[in-house]
């Protein structure tokens, strides 16, 4: 699908943008969308709440397309990404409390309700935001890795590895609503007050966090579109379309697998790590396995195996559910359904498929859906 | 004796409750007088309790008459059909009528107006106590006589026991007599004569029970022990045999409440089982054609309380081909009209049923509502029966486990014994060659569907008499029921149910020693553990590739 | 391409940027008030009738001719019951709407995520559930008791002679921040009674919890241990209450022997159990529908008739204490913006001081100077045969809110 970008993997990544972005004009469009809306925020100055939604709108997508990443290139459908997501927000969270305790003195309800009189050990150096990224990527890479490791080494595939990963997200969030884990239980985290000095929702922080998120978004939009252009992306396709083929061409699947699972983990963790000082609060409700199925149904509308796919679906479907949850609040989980149905049913690529409807169909061409699964032998492997 | 022992182990629980409820040595050996009497069932909580203690005291000498005429009005108080207008207490046929006789009197009289009295707990046992031991004595039938010795039981030490013996004297009934002089024997633990309480330390301690070991050890601080060798062996003979008791009784709890949870959890996979084996299609509706056997099953009530109300009682039951048919029918229909197109995107097929799950909740949510269901919960559902020691039988588990007995022994006659469960036994094994000898394997599929649904919608039955009803019931269940699946094996009957029984009595086991929390997460993730290492399962179904 | 999508990202801007709740058409002699309660969502059944509270409120008051010469219009949405949304859409509120205040939130953790958006754009949240206490903000007027002025008086009774002279105490509850704060604040409170460590056992089953067996075994086996009365202190919730009543009955005991003190459990919690054998259970709250006073049965049918005339999805003749105390935020919010003669919110914070309100309740609730809390009643409620409460024992007056408790 990437045409006839040079692929030489001697060209510095650099260089490879220019010709990754030019083989896909929707994913390069997007990305002048989200940088011309990162700029419109700092100029146009809207109503913060507004900003605020935007920001959390780049936050989701980040998310979708970490999930696409794994879906739609690998074939990997996990069902537990909100952990990654929750990684990053908890440690965000921890991150904010601490630095809000050290800078205004005011003891964070958390420690109130657990009795501590000081924040417990784990929780140094977490004043500091850099050494909160490293750790909050460092850990969501960890966790993936550990999951990763074992179940592609013992070939854990398909709907196994998503159920597998949905009760791994179902166990954390048992594990985090326990009062006990001491990270907030049910009430999580809130109280966030400041962010590098500032007052918390003061309207510049407000924008600030908005068009940080957009820039991130295209970011990871701009990288992940050169990795799948590159040739690890053209394993990736091997791997999803035949992963057995390609093991026996000599390639270790094990470790391309395991590689961009932990690439794509670290992405949705910075996507919580966006997302929380945004909405002001953490808490294990962004561990249920019903969150976790919403991001592969953004994906899954917006159309997987596409980056911009991903992002379409994650702002579409986010965009109604602010706006239909207080104008049609009875109507919308019957809108979602039928939604996502007509979607599964109609267009297999998702909303993609409309605009390959009255565009040239060549450039996007439905990736593939090669039933490998049942081609392959009786069930389901 | 079987008799005695369970009607003990109910005693035993509470008989903490004796030292409390020992009445004070009243002096008032007058008759019973009724107008002071029926003033005070109406007067504060410290009224009401001195005047039915003192009633207690006396219910041995008491005539029948008044002990009857007391009973009346205690229960009216009880079923709050006692009114009161200004310290004139009024009896009522039912709660709020319009008008009722005085207590006192027997003369009619309109109640508007009138309070009916609340009990406090305290006051409550009390008069509960007393209206049991008015029916030991005046009941009209055997049944009514042994309902009020049950009451007594429950708070044996609040009862003089001059009152068991006249009670028993005057009993006509021989089983009810011997329950009666059971009672009475194990009643006297602190009787002055020692071969009376040793009968009572031995009459104890053959109703075994937490309660009798704490009433048996209290005795260890008496001067007796130290000083009698009798009594002491005899008590320490006692202990040990009710510690012992107590141990088999709480191991045989562990047992059963493994037991019924695993049965939950199986009926709950079943159905998914048979579904994922054969299709790969991972149905996250599972859980929703639970919630609408429950539903039809609720709608089997009201048909029957509208159309035969004798039959009310019998709907469980009436609700089992209900209940299947419904949830079978809404399965074959998610089939048709969606899962057939998705059969070669099992992923796709996922988030689908994932969109029909949300369709299904909030549709039954705008149409009934989002409350819990009211059932009406026959006899046979509810309440329990003491066993032995501590371990009491509830009736709706064991329906449920009854219930899940009978669902695996029909789904094991349909796939072996059925040209269907050849055909699903058939496909699932391989597809392809199925279809090359002729079987039409997407009439298996949906046929299957249909069967796996209509499992889950058995499920909803059982299920009623245990949780409460609403739109969101189902979504308990899904990560649960996969990781039975996943467990057992996927295709295998067998495994699903080892993979079931397995997780419930683990969970069982764990929830004492670090809490439910705890159990639920050491459980899943040990399960998570365990597919990282052999995904295929316990079980695997040998399948040709 | 290009086109497609810039069209598509421009629809949803416009989208966002519609205004995106209902609302008549704004008319400017009325002052808006903002509801924050879910619709949908698992807390749709207990919350979703207290939108409808307040709009009654809000007519009832607008029928006498509204507050400082405005009509009160009410803007209301739906949540879901998805904590984070409360933020956003009360953030929405308070910008865009420019509401006077918001009525809202029924769980802790909703109200901790609505706290620091009241704070930031200086609004007034009123807060109608009885919750853990240990917070006081300025933007936010606690309607309802925290546990110091609640609990501790019901507990008390239950020790009492009065009572049934409680000795030992088995604690179960939802694990999260309420129940273990009541927990923490009543285990400090039976120590400094003297209460020995070994009167009492705590445990935590996860929220939505419903296998109850084990642990009704372990309150049997609690219960049967020497040292006098047992009763069980419930702070499970949702769909946890039914669940752990039916088999607490299931398996024989009765409230004369182990009483249980549910201090989550109300009507609705009920409804679909057959309640003889639960009959003397108790709860305490600061309303219960059986309260005798003249307001209460104002209030009861003028609720009956507010459901008939706009065919509201709840029942007609159930009202909880939460409904009450939205009621109240409502008349409280009217007297105190009335008293400032402005809907200013640093105006009307400065008028809560000496406010006093006769509630459905019965008691007169008040304002303080040193707190945004309200003193309420206590009334200890006793299930009956008929799904409800009859009132076993009510304080004599509202006693004054505590709401940093001094135990624990």
């Amino acid at each position: 699908m990437s045409g006839a970008v040079d692929l030489s993997p001697r060209v510095p990544a650099v260089r490879r943008i220019g010709p990754a972005l030019g083989s896909d004009p929707l994913l390069a469009s997007l990305v002048v969308l989200v940088l011309a809306a990162a700029l419109g925020l700092v100029l146009l100055q809207p109503a913060p709440y507004l900003v605020n939604m935007v920001g959390q709108l780049a936050a989701f997508a980040i998310l979708a397309v970490s999930l696409d990443l794994v879906w739609g290139y690998l074939g990997i459908l996990s069902l537990g990404h909100g952990l990654f997501f929750a990684i990053g927000g908890y440690v965000c969270a921890m991150h904010l409390l601490a630095h809000a305790y050290a800078v205004t003195g005011t003891a964070p309800d958390l420690m109130q309700f657990m009795g501590w009189k000081s924040l417990p050990a784990y929780w140094t150096g977490l004043t500091s935001a850099p050494y909160a990224l490293v750790l909050a990527l460092g850990l969501a890479a960890a966790v993936a890795f550990v999951f990763g490791l074992a179940s592609f080494r013992s070939r854990v595939n398909g709907v196994y590895f998503s159920i597998i990963s949905q009760a791994l997200v179902y166990v954390a969030m048992l594990l985090m609503f326990r009062n006990d884990t001491g990270l907030g239980g049910n009430n999580g985290m809130t109280g966030f007050s400041v962010l590098f000095g500032w007052p918390m929702g003061s309207p510049g922080v407000v924008t600030g966090l908005a068009v940080a998120a957009l820039l991130t978004l295209a970011g990871v939009l701009v990288g992940a579109k050169v990795l799948v252009a590159s040739p690890i992306g053209r394993r990736m396709l091997a791997c999803r379309d035949d992963e057995a083929r390609l093991r026996t061409l000599g390639y270790s699947t094990t470790r391309l697998k395991l590689g961009i699972w932990c690439l794509s983990a670290v992405i949705a963790a910075l996507a919580g790590l966006l997302y929380v000082p945004q909405v002001g609060i953490i808490n294990p409700r962004v561990l249920s396995p019903d969150l976790s199925i919403e991001i592969a149904v953004w994906v899954a509308i917006g159309g997987m195996g596409r980056l911009g796919g991903a992002v379409i679906g994650a702002v579409a479907v986010n965009a109604l559910k602010f706006w239909l949850s207080a104008a049609m609040p009875e109507a919308w989980p019957f809108i979602l359904s039928g939604l996502v149905l007509a979607v599964v049913l109609g267009l297999p690529n998702g909303l993609l498929d409309l605009a390959a409807l009255r565009l040239r169909p060549a450039s996007l061409k439905p990736t593939s859906l090669k039933p490998t699964w049942l081609r392959r032998g009786g069930g389901l492997r | 004796m079987v008799e005695g022992v369970r009607r003990l182990g109910l005693v035993a629980l509470l008989a903490w409750g004796a030292s409390l409820m020992m009445p004070p040595a009243l002096a008032a050996d007058a008759p019973l007088e009724r107008g002071p009497f029926a003033a005070a069932l109406c007067g504060d909580g410290a009224a009401q309790t001195k005047a039915v203690e003192a009633f207690l005291h006396r219910a041995a000498e008491a005539e029948a008459a008044e002990i009857a005429w007391a009973g009346a009005a205690l229960r009216a108080l009880l079923d709050r059909r006692l009114a009161c207008l200004g310290e004139t207490a009024l009896l009522l046929d039912r709660t709020g009528a319009a008008e009722g006789v005085e207590a006192a009197t027997g003369t009619a009289r309109p109640a508007a107006g009138g309070r009916s009295p609340v009990l406090g707990l305290r006051q409550r046992a009390l008069v509960e106590t007393a209206s049991g031991a008015a029916a030991l004595l005046t009941g009209p039938s055997v049944e009514a006589r042994r309902a009020g010795l049950s009451i007594l039981e429950r708070r044996i030490g609040a009862v003089p026991e001059a009152f068991l013996l006249r009670a028993a004297s005057a009993e006509t009934d021989p089983g009810l007599r011997a329950s009666l002089a059971a009672v009475a024997q194990s009643a006297a633990l602190s009787s002055p004569d020692p071969a009376r309480r040793l009968a009572a330390i031995r009459a104890v301690s053959e109703a075994p029970s937490g309660a009798a070991f704490s009433r048996l050890s209290a005795l260890k601080t008496d001067a007796a022990y130290g000083s009698d060798p009798a009594f002491r062996s005899a008590l320490d003979a006692a202990l040990a045999r009710v510690e012992r008791a107590v141990s088999i009784g709480n191991g045989l709890a562990v047992l059963y409440n493994g037991l019924s949870f695993a049965s939950i959890l199986f009926m709950a996979a079943a159905g998914l089982a048979i579904i994922f084996g054969l299709m790969g299609v991972i149905n996250l509706a599972q859980g929703e054609f639970i919630m609408i056997g429950a539903y039809a099953t609720y709608g089997v009530q009201e048909v029957l309380r509208r159309l035969a109300p004798a039959w009310l009682d019998a709907y469980l039951l009436a609700a089992i081909p209900v209940a299947f048919l419904a949830s079978a029918g809404v399965g074959i229909a998610i089939e048709a009209l969606i899962l057939r197109h998705l059969y070669r995107r099992p992923l796709m097929s996922l988030l689908a049923t994932w969109a029909v799950s949300l369709f299904l909740i909030n549709g039954v949510r705008v149409a009934v509502g989002s409350q819990n269901l009211q059932f009406a919960m026959p006899s046979y559902v509810s309440g329990g029966v003491p066993l032995y020691a501590d371990f009491v039988v509830t009736w709706n588990r064991l329906f449920a486990i009854a219930f899940a007995v009978a669902t695996l022994a029909l789904t094991l006659v349909i796939l072996k014994r059925t040209p269907l469960g050849l055909d699903i036994r058939a496909v699932t094994q391989n597809r392809d060659m199925a279809a090359c000898l002729g079987i039409r394997t997407r009439r298996v599929d949906r046929l299957a569907f249909g069967f796996g649904s209509g499992l889950a919608g058995l499920a909803g039955v059982a299920l009623c008499p245990i949780y409460s009803v609403n739109p969101g019931m189902g979504a308990n269940f899904i990560v649960d029921s996969f990781m039975v699946v996943v467990l057992g094996g996927v295709g295998t009957v067998a495994g699903t149910l080892v993979a079931a029984l397995g997780i419930g009595s683990a969970n069982v086991l764990i929830e004492p020693l670090y809490g439910a929390v705890a159990a639920k997460v050491i459980v899943l993730a040990g399960i998570i553990l365990f597919l990282q290492r052999r995904p295929e399962g316990l079980f695997a179904v040998r399948r040709r590739r | 391409m290009v086109e497609f999508t810039r069209r598509s990202l421009l629809g949803t801007a416009a989208a966002l940027a519609a205004p995106a709740l209902i609302r008549p058409a704004w008319a400017a002699d009325t002052v808006k008030l903002g509801c924050l309660f879910s619709s949908s969502g698992t807390m749709a059944n207990i919350e979703g009738r207290l939108n409808h509270v307040v709009r009654m409120a809000a007519e009832g008051l607008n029928a006498k001719g509204g507050v400082n010469g405005r009509r009160i219009e009410v803007v209301t949405s739906d949540p879901a019951s998805d904590w984070p949304l409360y933020a956003q859409i009360g953030r929405q509120m308070l910008q865009q709407e420019k509401v006077a205040a918001l009525f809202g939130c029924w769980t802790s953790v909703s109200r901790k995520s609505v706290l620091p958006v009241v704070e930031q754009n200086d609004g007034l949240l009123f807060y109608p559930l009885h919750f853990e206490g240990d917070e006081n903000s300025k933007n936010i007027v606690y309607v309802n008791s925290p546990p110091a002025s609640s609990v501790l008086p019901a507990v008390d009774y239950l020790m009492g002679a009065e009572g049934v002279g409680a000795k030992r105490f088995f604690m179960i509850g939802s694990d999260y921040v309420w129940p273990r704060t009541i927990n923490k604040q009543l285990k400090a409170y039976w120590t400094s009674k003297g209460v020995p460590e070994t009167a009492w056992r705590e445990e935590y089953v996860p929220l939505g919890f419903s296998n109850f067996q084990t642990l009704v075994n372990q309150i049997r086996s609690f219960a049967a241990q020497p040292g006098g009365q047992p009763i069980v202190v419930l702070t499970v919730v949702g769909s946890s209450i039914p669940d752990f009543l039916r088999e607490f009955a299931n398996q024989g005991i009765r409230a004369t022997d182990v009483p249980i003190l549910g201090l989550d459990m109300v009507e609705a919690d009920l409804e679909g159990l057959d309640t003889a054998p639960l009959v003397g259970h108790l709860n305490c709250w600061a309303y219960l529908q059986a309260a005798k006073a003249e307001a209460n049965t104002r209030f009861l049918s003028e609720w009956a008739a507010y459901v008939k005339a706009k065919s509201v999805p709840f029942s007609a003749d159930t009202v909880i204490d939460p409904m009450v105390s939205a009621y109240d935020s409502v008349q409280l919010w009217a007297l105190a913006a009335a008293k400032a003669g402005s809907f200013d919110v640093p105006e009307v914070r400065k008028a809560f001081p000496g406010l006093s309100f006769a509630d459905p309740s019965g008691y007169t609730l008040t304002m303080g100077a040193e707190n945004n809390y309200v003193a309420r009643g206590v009334f200890i409620g006793s299930v009956n045969e008929k799904q409800g409460f009859d009132i076993l024992w009510q304080s004599p007056d509202a006693p004054k809110p505590v709401p940093f408790s001094p135990y624990g």
